[in-house]
């Protein structure tokens, strides 16, 4: 069966960053259950659904030479299928922190009921007018979101440490 | 021999360990059992089904339970 791959860390964005680099081409990839996406869904044009359940079947389908973001719903799930994509030779591939639930408490685009209870909505990095900005959030925009692996959340190296966002 | 047993702590991780460790013990077979619990260690075996087993470097089983007669059937090879 299976070799061992020793894999580096997961990178991990978060939601706002996930924005960013879904406006700069990345494919967002929704590794939830049907029926759970029929609840509630990212309202985002062209997200791909890839259940876990089939993750293993059909992975092949995803694109190597793009920016992936693997989302659940909270990101467990989808830590564990960015993992996997890894394990397969993926590197272009991120795992959304927080899933679905985190990315409706910052108020963006769903389809559905909203998934989680109301809460604060988190400001990004201390600033709460800036969750909704699509750029970066920390203030950086420039640096390259998917190639540097130990990168903070959003992708500046001050963030590195903390979980921004 | 070396048996590695990957799962995030759930239940049928836990029964799969006291199941080898119980035949291995029963059958006097010296293993070292280890668990390995870290999802990145875990994938790192390509499983995505839990509990998995690895005999000597080798995934052996992946998802459920192993029965008594498969956990033999490694620690008799």
């Amino acid at each position: 069966m299976n070799d061992r791959v020793d894999l580096p860390q997961a990178r991990e964005v978060c939601p706002t960053t996930t924005r960013r680099l879904i406006s700069e081409g990345a494919l967002l990839v929704d590794v939830r259950e049907f029926t759970e996406v029929a609840q509630v869904a990212f309202d985002v044009p062209g997200v791909l659904l890839m259940p876990m359940s089939e993750l293993e079947q059909r992975f092949a389908e995803l694109p190597r030479d793009r920016d992936l973001v693997l989302v659940c719903q909270v990101g467990e799930r989808s830590l564990k299928a960015t993992y996997f994509l890894m394990y397969h030779g993926y590197t272009r591939v991120a795992n959304m922190e927080g899933g679905i639930f985190k990315w409706a408490r910052k108020g963006f685009p769903i389809k559905g009921a909203q998934p989680a209870p109301a809460a604060a909505a988190g400001g990004c990095c201390g600033a709460p007018a800036a969750a909704a900005a699509p750029a970066a959030c920390c203030g950086e925009s420039t640096v390259d979101p998917i190639a540097p692996a130990a990168t903070g959340a959003c992708g500046s190296a001050a963030a590195t440490a903390g979980r921004c966002c | 021999m070396d048996i590695k047993v990957l799962g995030t702590g759930c239940a049928n991780c836990k029964a799969t360990i006291a199941l080898i460790d119980q035949i291995a013990k029963a059958k006097g077979v010296v293993v070292n059992l280890e668990k390995v619990e870290e999802l990145r260690d875990i994938m790192g075996y390509g499983v995505m089904s839990t509990p998995g087993v690895v005999i000597d470097g080798k995934v052996v089983h992946a998802g459920g339970v192993p029965s008594r007669g498969k956990i033999e059937q490694w620690l008799a090879a």
